[in-house]
């Protein structure tokens, strides 16, 4: 099969970048050499181990006058399969191969990109070329995306207006719906008509996918022909937003053609009746969507909980500002459109530079990857950010690495772990909507590391060592920038060669100093220590591997609440934390629908007393005893390298080693006269006939869990209704932080 | 924690039952140091269980007990006990007193004598923090005294009382400075809330004061023209006052005028209205029209849209609040009331025919005019919560004309749902689902049955005649079976993936639905039957974390770090020590 070449940029202005696909091979970007005459260019094939490609873009030219049919010449490939063995239907799409034809498109992107850096995809990444007004394609749509994403910008709102003259943009409010919306009653699905730059802002849970044209949601593109995706947009978050990006990643059909096809494909989904009023509303700029409704076991399974039945509803606030639109056609999917007043995700200036530079650089970096970490005091929006980019970055490439230091706020994992993963597939949801296994985990087993320094970075560099650094990787850090916790961010900037930090901040409290390659230069961490600097001034590169420098981005968030830990039902850190336990035991529920079934339900696994280890990681517990704290627990199942055998009684560890863990367990029971654990885990028996070691740790199982069992015979154990917290002393240590002095009141008046 | 749930469900705790509790208590305050010391090593288990939400009550028992069980030990100095006693002593009273702190630092002293903790125990803190230390002799005392102030204050009440009350409540840790001014601010508002309800009574009954009057005129003077003559200056002022009330607070105007005497009326108001009402359909409640002109002038007076809402909210409020307590006269009312409102916004061509005469006089019988926009989903939502003799109509009423119209077997459904539940008579909208034998109009298990078995019969007639008796079998087994049953495939399959290794799938004959979460079956009540008697340790290095998926589990075998295992305590020598160094790898 042939080779295809994909020419992005056409324009020969400047250094224009080529992306070169090969199919089997990794892709390559590459930058051209100025005086490289134009026919040799677009014959140029080259096999090169940088994994970065763009394949799923169509070029696209902003000035036809200039081309000619053979610097014009592009066609995309499909991606090569083997880069994604394990999933190989992802992201690929419909159409293999696309021309490009010459259709005067002026994208509001286009018009409006003074005030971005400008960006080149394919890798030139000169920040006067994107001024030229013949530009690469490949930066319009790119900085357009990105622009996009600023899901309720008004400014990006407002200037669009007078761009574009047929589309209508920003949010759709209630009444737009009426034209741009139908359902589908028989198979109870919604297709949504939307115009260039609109924006559909909601809560709730659906399955979309994209008829026609193409969507963004939280920096992730869909394309028509892609599979679907599920969308999480709980009360507890950031509602999530879908934007039109509007072009239609086809460029071979003309106008006519275009709408002619999207109305073919809006047809195909709807009866001859409600199609009709539909179709007026689409032209070939038009992105067309289905939503559908979305039932998994993990959504089943969170609603049998009376507490979580209203998980996906409204938030307070939803409530408050009354941003919801109820009546639309939209609400029987189980999604509810906001209006304009809910304001979605707010991109700052800063955000959207800094994730400009950060794509940038991963098409720039040929030798390597960047290593992007991340890191900001608590509730500035990391996790979010990183969602954002991770969405973005899987716009270019397969996957992306994710190294998880935060023990907190796990992204991929119950809280209490550490972790690398791969991630192949966007974030559309937040973290306990995705408890996917992680490639590499390591179980900590507490939700702050302040304990354990040492253990905490000793796990973080087994993981590190585990990374291929073939791909770009994004290392989340916990929200714990003072002391120690500073310390431990300055260990990990330097032991994990980084090349890109983005530090995040709110407000004008400064939590941290501004982590700069001068700042790093001379801070000491927990673990690594500034060089010393010899007497004699020397470069001592020799002695000393010279530290490797870093790009730094600042950014400001101001989003509303920034800083502030989120007060809303369901957005304390606790419930969050039972939240992901519960979206990883959700795993255990049969994919078909059916009755949910509580934990204690299920067949459990069993295994002999001798046979696994058991330990405590959070405290010191009486090794007689230590069966008291383990039964009916959340245990993390590891694996450690020497055979456990204990002559037919229990083994204990004297202490937490870092060894590997492969999931999550709850210890059912134990039965005492035949030596056996019970066990319920949704982990595959072929990786849990390694595990010889139960973790466990202060993360402890819902309680919900616990006390909602149904059907049980008898009292559950562990739970009792006569506890009274009315007596003193009853309750858990509490900290006051900032207690005022009565001396210091008197000063403040 | 949420507290609806925790209230019903109970709360989590570290002990197994209640024996474990009387246990621990038992053997904390025995003179038997190795009682107490088993029980200090039970809490030490608790702890684990609880992680960060320990009781402090127990976590300061323990400390103190402990440090009694090293003073009877004898192997420690009078220094190094004083030091330990110290901290234990300090720390209760630190932690007891923390939660009665406010925003602002109160003296220890005042405290703790809100705790009936003696000021000797305050000093003694304060000696060990910042002064000399106290001698041993006071230290004993004062451990002694706080144990039994402990068991006193703690133990012994705890798990007997039924005060149960929420974790959170008390872990917020709630100031009493707050409280009180929460509380006044509530009386406050409570307070406007009474006055300005008294105003919206009075403007109300000035209106009907007056309504009645053109009313009665209006009878004396003719019967034939059926017009209501145009509202007096004095009903102007009235109305003005009434809608300026509006703007501020509708709600409470709304919650006044749903009262009974107002729209809802009295059976003396019916009858000064002329109005036999006495056979009326309850099932399709429609409102007399000389009430709804009665009240017509001030409700045009009012009709924006979220006045609308709020009414048509509140309506179904009230119905739902009545359906419990079963008020006919006034449920009627309501329902007719809902039904004219929403009839008002409905937009069915149904009057083509109508004279001009006619629709003229229709449409002076409008509350409003044009269409609004409804929250129908929330309607609907409302409608189905407030179950009554009138549902299946109000809900017909709304899902006809809902803006985005449901499928239509939906809403078949739904109505059928809700004639079966408020146990009306069929509603007539679904002729297909109608068949023979239903006499009372109460739906039974056996009818539902009777139905299905009609239907699969139909079906199975249909495709493979004569399996009858198969279907009906398989009808009883359906009820709701949380019990997971792996299918042999399924097990086999498990089995084949888990062999060589010791973990297998359990195959007991067990019934794990009746068995909680940390119950097996045949587990003793006992507290010490998780006892450990025999174990063994082991000491493991830390590890090269390699584990793939299992299909590649091996991929890696190459680079693990070294590391070795001592069963049963430290055996290494110099040589092996030295060795291991050398295989550490410095980062």
């Amino acid at each position: 099969m042939l080779a295809i070449v994909s020419l992005l940029s056409v324009v020969g202005m400047g250094s224009p970048p080529y992306i070169l696909l090969t199919k089997g091979k990794p892709l390559i970007t590459m930058k051209v050499q100025k005086s490289l005459p134009k026919t040799k260019q677009t014959s140029k094939r080259q096999q090169c181990n940088d994994k970065w490609f763009k394949s799923n873009r169509i070029p696209q030219n902003s000035d036809s006058s200039n081309l000619s049919p053979s610097t014009a010449m592009a066609k995309l490939e499909h991606r090569a399969s083997n880069l994604r063995k394990d999933k190989p239907n992802l992201k690929r799409l419909k159409k293999k191969a696309m021309t490009v034809s010459f259709r005067q498109v002026k994208t509001p992107a286009a018009t409006e990109r003074t005030p971005s850096r400008p960006l080149t995809n394919g890798g030139a990444g000169r920040p006067e070329q994107g001024s030229d007004s013949d530009e690469s394609q490949d930066w319009s749509s790119f900085a357009e995306s990105v622009l996009h994403q600023n899901g309720g910008g008004e400014s990006m709102e407002g200037q669009e207006s007078c761009v574009s003259a047929k589309a209508v943009p920003g949010r759709i409010e209630e009444e737009a719906f009426v034209h741009c919306a139908e359902r589908d009653y028989i198979h109870n699905r919604t297709v949504l008509v939307m115009q260039q730059g609109q924006t559909l802002c909601f809560r709730g849970k659906c399955l979309l996918s994209c008829l026609y044209g193409r969507v963004e949601v939280h920096g992730f593109t869909l394309e028509e022909g892609q599979q679907s995706y599920p969308l999480f947009s709980p009360s507890s978050h950031c509602p999530l937003t879908v934007t039109a990006l509007g072009d239609s990643p086809n460029p071979s059909k003309t106008k006519k053609a275009g709408r002619l096809e999207a109305k073919a494909i809006v047809r195909k989904y709807l009866s001859a009746e409600t199609c009709k009023r539909l179709l007026s509303e689409v032209d070939s700029d038009s992105c067309v969507i289905l939503l559908e409704p979305l039932d998994t076991p993990l959504t089943r399974f969170l609603n049998s909980f009376p507490d979580l039945k209203e998980l996906f509803g409204l938030s307070s606030r939803d409530i408050r500002d009354s941003s919801a639109m109820l009546d639309t056609p939209l609400s029987g999917l189980g999604i509810t459109p906001l209006r304009r007043t809910a304001g979605g995700m707010v991109m700052s200036q800063t955000y959207r530079e800094a994730l400009n530079g950060l794509v940038n650089a991963c098409a720039e970096e040929l030798d390597g990857c960047p290593v992007i970490l991340v890191c900001g005091a608590k509730n500035v929006g990391k996790s979010t950010f990183n969602r954002h980019l991770i969405n973005t970055l899987l716009n270019h490439t397969a996957s992306v690495e994710y190294l998880e230091c935060d023990l907190g706020q796990t992204e991929f994992t119950p809280s209490g772990c550490l972790s690398l993963s791969t991630v192949r597939e966007p974030l559309l949801g937040p973290p306990f909507t995705h408890q996917w296994a992680p490639e590499h985990m390591i179980f900590y087993g507490q939700s702050s590391c302040e304990t354990d320094l040492d253990r905490y970075l000793e796990s973080l560099k087994s993981l590190w060592r585990l990374y291929n650094r073939e791909t770009p990787i994004v290392i989340n850090t916990m929200g714990w920038v003072k002391g120690f916790g500073f310390q431990l961010l300055v260990d990990i900037i330097r032991l994990f060669s980084i090349s890109h930090v983005v530090q995040l901040s709110s407000g004008d409290k400064v939590m941290c100093p501004q982590l700069t390659p001068e700042f790093l230069r001379s801070s000491h961490g927990w673990q690594t220590h500034p060089p010393v600097q010899s007497a004699l001034g020397e470069d001592n590169s020799g002695t000393h591997p010279a530290q490797r420098s870093y790009t730094l981005f600042s950014i400001h968030s101001e989003f509303e609440g920034a800083g502030r830990p989120g007060e809303m039902r369901h957005q304390r850190s606790n419930e969050q934390r039972d939240l992901a336990l519960l979206g990883y035991f959700s795993q255990l529920q049969s994919p078909e629908p059916g009755p949910v079934r509580p934990l204690h339900c299920f067949t459990p696994y069993q295994v002999p007393h001798s046979a696994v280890a058991v330990g405590v990681t959070h405290c010191e517990v009486a090794p007689t005893h230590v069966l008291y704290t383990a039964n009916a627990s959340l245990v993390g199942l590891c694996c450690l390298n020497e055979k456990v055998s204990g002559r037919g009684s229990p083994v204990l560890l004297s202490q937490t080693p870092v060894c590997p863990c492969v999931g999550f367990g709850v210890l059912r029971g134990v039965d005492m006269a035949r030596g056996l654990y019970f066990l319920v885990t949704p982990v595959a028996p072929s990786v849990l006939r390694q595990v010889n070691c139960l973790l466990l740790g202060a993360v402890t199982l819902p309680n919900t869990l616990l006390t909602g069992q149904t059907g049980i015979l008898g009292e559950p154990p562990y739970v009792t209704m006569d506890y009274s917290f009315e007596l003193t002393g009853a309750g858990k240590l509490h900290v006051f932080k900032g207690l005022a002095r009565p001396g210091q009141m008197k000063n403040a008046k | 924690m949420k507290k609806k749930t925790t209230e019903k469900k109970g709360h989590v705790v570290a002990w197994i039952n209640k024996a474990e509790w009387d246990q621990v208590l038992e053997y904390l305050y025995s003179k038997d140091c190795t009682l107490q010391k088993y029980a200090l090593h039970r809490i030490s288990a608790w702890k684990g269980r609880f992680a960060h939400n320990t009781p402090i009550a127990v976590e300061s028992t323990a400390d103190l007990v402990r440090c009694q069980i090293l003073d009877k030990s004898g192997k420690l100095d009078a220094d190094d006990l004083v030091l330990l006693y110290g901290t234990a002593l300090m720390r209760f009273v630190n932690l007891i007193t923390e939660r009665q702190q406010g925003k602002i630092a109160r003296p220890l002293r005042r405290l703790a004598s809100n705790l009936k903790i003696p000021e000797w125990i305050v000093n003694l803190r304060h000696d060990i923090t910042h002064r000399k230390l106290p001698t041993l002799k006071w230290c004993r005392k004062g451990c002694k005294f706080v144990l039994e102030w402990l068991q006193q204050e703690y133990w012994s009440r705890q798990l007997g009382s039924g005060l149960a009350e929420n974790w959170d409540s008390q872990s917020e840790g709630e100031d009493g400075e707050e409280d009180l001014q929460r509380q006044e601010d509530e009386l406050i508002t409570r307070q406007k809330e009474i006055e300005s309800y008294k105003k919206a009574r009075e403007l109300l009954i000035s209106f009907e004061k007056e309504q009645f009057q053109t009313f009665e005129g209006f009878l004396e003077e003719d019967k034939q023209a059926r017009l209501w003559p145009e509202p007096s200056a004095d009903m102007s002022w009235i109305l003005a006052q009434i809608k300026h009330f509006a703007l501020e607070s509708s709600e409470i105007l709304i919650d006044a005028l749903i009262e009974d005497g107002f729209v809802v009326p009295t059976i003396e108001q019916l009858a000064s209205l002329s109005v036999d009402n006495s056979d009326a359909d309850p099932t399709a409640p429609h409102l007399p029209r000389v009430v709804l002109r009665f009240w017509l002038p001030l409700l045009k007076d009012l009709n924006s849209e979220l006045f609308i809402h709020l009414l048509l909210e509140k309506l179904f409020v009230e119905l739902q609040q009545l359906s419990e307590d079963d008020q006919k006269h006034r449920s009627f009312y309501i329902a007719g009331w809902i039904s004219e409102v929403i009839l008002c916004n409905s937009n069915k061509n149904e009057y083509h025919y109508e004279s001009k005469i006619q629709r003229k006089a229709r449409l002076k019988d409008k509350i409003f005019m044009k269409r609004i926009q409804l929250r129908w989903q929330q309607l609907l939502a409302a409608c189905l919560n407030a179950p009554c003799v009138a549902t299946p109509h109000l809900l017909q009423q709304i899902l006809e004309d809902m803006e985005h119209p449901m499928p239509l077997d939906t809403r078949q459904k739904l109505l059928r749902l809700s004639s079966i539940y408020t146990q009306g008579a069929d509603s007539g909208c679904d002729p297909p689902m109608e068949h023979s034998g239903q006499p009372s109009g109460i739906y039974t298990l056996e009818s539902l049955h009777e139905r299905l078995r009609v239907q699969s019969r139909r079906q199975v007639n249909m495709m493979h005649p004569g399996t009858v008796s198969d279907s009906r079998k398989a009808l009883p087994e359906r009820t709701e079976d949380f019990q997971e049953h792996l299918s042999p495939d399924v097990l086999a399959e498990r089995a084949a993936e888990l062999r060589g290794s010791p973990w297998q799938v359990c195959t007991d004959k067990v019934q794990w639905k009746n068995y909680p979460l940390g119950k097996v079956p045949g587990q003793s009540e006992d507290p010490s039957c998780l006892m450990v008697e025999n174990f063994s340790t082991i000491m493991v290095f830390d590890q090269q974390v390699e584990m793939e998926n299992a299909t590649q589990h091996n991929a890696h075998a190459g680079v693990s770090m070294p590391h070795r295992v001592t069963t049963d305590g430290l055996l290494w020598t110099h040589n092996d020590i030295s060795k291991l160094k050398a295989g550490l790898q410095l980062f």
